[in-house]
């Protein structure tokens, strides 16, 4: 969907900074020492009924309540189709049906936590809770899962402007997919301050999780953030050259320049072994442009890009760069009218999303 | 040794609470002639299988037709009846 | 302008056959794959006999063509097996694959390798051959892997909504050649059986474990199956400058949610009902057009009922013919849309409308019944797909002869 704009009229988002609130925008920052960052969170019975919320793991009672602060935000009571997106699902609740399968021998098991642990349990309990009969899907594409999900919104958004889509993602910092992480050496090994891995870099990421909700149209409202104007997604690009040429002929299409892009939001991810790319793509394209980071805020996971496109929407709606997302000494603009978000995971997916001030 | 059937509304209370993660509900609330399912607690199928493993695990009775769970499971002082005469601990 | 999307080539691996060939003869033959677990290391080989392929991983490696094999769960291997034969049954070239999407999807991903290497997975003291499945047990694993191997790039994306997973990857497939974005697209889907599944499945006391009986009477429940399948997409004019006759045209597809409850249909049939409308709608056909649909027809109370209303009032007493084949292959969950969309397209191929094996009560709820023998010589000019599963996903596809 290299071309086509829509517009997001209501957020909704839970991770490991306080940003379930909209009104405000990292007033409040937490920093992390133990490479696993977690979310803050609400009173959940603020959001979710008793009667829902006994039923509910901790990362469902999350995206169950991003989804309520952004139907809200957006002022829509049921939306027509529900899009989610995550890369290792509920595994909490997958380990825990594990774990008594194995311990009691696959004899005497509940059925909860592995009706929980299926990837689209949270769209199925969405669509329940406000009775959306329309389209619903599930991405649990890794590193694309949340670009597939934005794509199949995008798609279904040209074919009908006057769709309300509700796009949404989770992951969680589950125990046993750190372990993962450490053996594959995605995750770093010594305990790093959140807040420091951009300086004296090491191999491995830092573990984050969240949920972020968003509300798609193509139609603006009196909520509406920002528009959407496109996305691009590119898997193991060869160098950053390629990566480079391909965001070139990106922009050309959208018929903007580099010097158009008021604000480039990065996915520098921290680890040394696989940040490459994006290092060298420094080098080559938008030097004078000023940079945001955003994975010591909120850590890496597969549907981070989430978070990095609501920093981007609030970038653009409220005009204002967090001292501690800057991550070049460049002058910020006053106008911030255009917004490029480039992401990649694991060095193997990467995407590119532009998106536009509304006003 | 046998149970009495006031003895097991102690205990289902308080199994039931924490099986179906009643969280705001306190043992001495839990009324055992309250329908477990539809209008009174408004537990669901889910909760039924719960309850369903609950018996084998904790009195080792199987039941193997969900349906007959309906009866069964009707409020905490029939469940108390059932366990009572078919446990094979009792 | 929106592009046709057609359909020119497939792969499909089960415990009937190894390739299409295989599952075509134990179609026309009425062999099934139920019986007693071999493979599986499990305790309920006999209390809970499925649909199992009766290959261990090694010879699935072998079948793959991938060597050694280093990190292939057995999703993937049969992900791959079936990929292939779909790849050389569309004759698409290395460049052509270079730009083509895969969807792909799964609900087991890695589990069963996960869960048989758990306690050594997690202790990270522990080394050995077990650290290749360090990271496999996610479902986008098998995609991107598959991916790699057979070199696509153009569009990577798995899908999970439970049982109806496969047909919605399809969909998606679809959506992307018909807005222009992609000229072929591979779609499809593959599980393999695993304690979780099989343990999940029977404490929610919906298997049966006797031969699965779709829409009869006494019907007690689902059969568990493993298997993979993938299905070719290509745009109109990815066919016409290439000169080729599709197999069929992929002519439309409806997606809803039942919104009723986390696992169970609506009594109603609202969700299927709604899937079927939405295919029909947006391929410009009428009920009556239809001549044959391959339900979901799990032999679960609750599908059955719920989607044998929904045929009902979609269709009325003259409802078309139709059939489950769950009872061939068990039920596939995430690979059943694609798998079952091969078999339409076999039917279409062959002029064969396969039975609904084991029926013989029928249901007072409705008063329309499955297909029971073999029928051949049936030009079919359409044909529905139906996918349900947890969550409330419905989906629906809409085939048509060229």
């Amino acid at each position: 969907m290299e071309s086509a704009r829509c517009y997001i009229n209501g957020i909704g988002i839970l991770s490991p900074q306080r940003t379930f609130v909209n009104t405000e925008f990292l007033e409040e920052v937490t920093n992390y020492n133990t490479n696993i960052l977690t979310c803050i969170t609400p009173d959940f019975k603020t959001y979710i009924s008793p009667v829902q919320l006994r039923r509910l793991s901790r990362m469902l009672r999350i995206g169950m309540t991003a989804a309520t602060i952004c139907l809200k935000d957006a002022g829509i009571q049921v939306p027509d189709g529900i899009v989610t997106s995550t890369g290792y699902g509920f595994l909490d609740e997958t380990e825990k049906f594990l774990k008594e399968l194995l311990e009691r021998k696959e004899t005497q098991l509940t059925p909860t936590y592995f009706i929980q642990g299926t990837y689209n349990a949270l769209a199925g309990l969405v669509a329940l809770s406000v009775k959306c009969t329309g389209y619903n899907n599930t991405y649990v594409s890794k590193g694309f899962a949340f670009e597939n999900a934005l794509h199949d919104c995008m798609l279904r958004l040209l074919a009908n402007n006057d769709l309300n889509l509700l796009l949404g993602s989770y992951d969680e910092s589950a125990g046993v997919q750190y372990i993962a992480g450490l053996r594959e050496r995605q995750f770093k090994k010594e305990p790093t301050n959140s807040l420091d891995i951009f300086k004296n870099k090491t191999v491995g990421c830092i573990q984050g999780e969240g949920s972020a909700f968003f509300d798609l149209s193509g139609q603006p409202s009196p909520s509406t953030w920002c528009s959407v104007e496109g996305l691009k997604l590119f898997y193991l690009p060869e160098s950053a050259e390629e990566l480079g040429e391909g965001i070139s002929s990106f922009l050309k299409k959208h018929n903007i320049s580099e010097t158009d892009i008021d604000v480039v939001i990065s996915g520098m991810s921290g680890d040394s072994s696989r940040d490459q790319v994006f290092e060298q793509l420094e080098k080559i394209l938008f030097i004078q442009t000023p940079r945001v980071y955003f994975k010591h805020l909120c850590g890496e996971y597969c549907t981070a890009t989430s978070f990095g496109m609501w920093l981007a929407s609030s970038i653009l709606k409220k005009q204002f760069v967090p001292e501690v997302v800057k991550a070049s000494s460049t002058r910020f603009p006053d106008q911030i009218q255009t917004v490029l978000l480039i992401n990649h995971y694991l060095n193997r997916n990467y995407s590119i999303l532009l998106l536009k001030r509304y006003s | 040794m046998q149970q009495s059937v006031d003895e097991l509304i102690v205990e289902l209370r308080q199994e039931l609470i924490k099986q179906l993660n009643l969280e705001d509900m306190l043992p001495e609330n839990f009324d055992e002639n309250t329908p477990l399912f539809g209008e009174g607690l408004g537990l669901d199928s889910i909760d039924s299988l719960e309850l369903v493993v609950l018996l084998d695990r904790n009195y080792g009775i199987k039941l193997k037709d969900p349906k007959e769970g309906r009866h069964v499971f009707y409020n905490i002082r029939t469940m108390a009846e059932y366990i009572h005469k078919n446990s094979p601990d009792q | 302008m929106t592009q046709r999307v057609f359909i020119t080539g497939f792969g499909v691996i089960t415990s009937i056959g190894n390739n299409t060939a295989a599952n075509f003869q134990s179609l026309v033959h009425q062999r099934c794959g139920f019986g007693e677990l071999s493979i599986l290391d499990t305790i309920h080989q006999s209390d809970i006999p499925s649909c199992e392929i009766k290959l261990h991983d090694e010879e699935l490696k072998k079948m793959a063509d991938v060597g050694a094999g280093i990190g292939y769960t057995r999703t993937a291997l049969l992900g791959l097996i079936a990929l292939r034969e779909a790849i050389h049954s569309s004759g698409l070239t290395k460049k052509e694959l270079q730009l083509s999407g895969l969807l792909s999807a799964t609900t087991t991903g890695g589990i069963r390798e996960f869960e048989r290497h758990y306690y050594d997975l997690i202790d990270l003291s522990k080394e050995g051959s077990f650290a290749q499945y360090a990271d496999t047990a996610n479902p986008g694993e098998h995609c991107e892997r598959l991916a790699d191997e057979v070199g696509i790039k153009g569009y990577i994306g798995t899908i999970s909504t439970a049982c109806s997973s496969s047909a919605n990857a399809i969909i998606e497939g679809a959506q992307l050649i018909r807005n222009g974005l992609l000229n072929v697209a591979i779609c499809g889907g593959s599980e393999a059986l695993s304690k979780f599944t099989i343990n999940g499945f029977n404490s929610l006391m919906i298997v049966d474990s006797e031969h699965c009986r779709p829409f009869d009477n006494t019907r007690k429940g689902l059969n568990l199956g493993e298997g993979a399948a993938y299905i070719v997409l290509e745009s109109e004019e990815s066919v016409m400058r290439k000169s080729k006759t599709p197999i069929a045209e992929l002519k439309g597809f409806g997606n809803a949610n039942d919104a009723y409850h986390q696992t169970a249909s609506s009594p109603e049939g609202t969700g299927a009902l709604d899937a079927m409308k939405l295919a029909l709608s947006s391929a410009n056909v009428s009920p009556s057009d239809i001549d044959y649909i391959n339900a979901h027809g799990t032999a679960t109370e609750n599908n059955d009922l719920s989607e044998g209303i929904g045929i009902q009032k979609l269709f009325g007493e003259k409802a078309p013919s139709f059939s489950s084949t769950k009872p061939y292959t068990g039920h596939t969950l995430a690979a059943a849309g694609s798998i079952e969309a091969v078999y339409c397209l076999l039917g279409l191929q062959h002029q064969m409308i396969w039975p609904n094996l084991n029926f013989q009560h029928q249901m007072p709820e409705v008063s329309i019944a499955p297909v029971r023998e073999l029928k051949q010589q049936v030009r079919m000019k359409h044909l529905l797909s139906n996918s349900f599963g947890f969550g409330g996903n419905t989906s629906s596809l809409l085939l048509a002869s060229v």
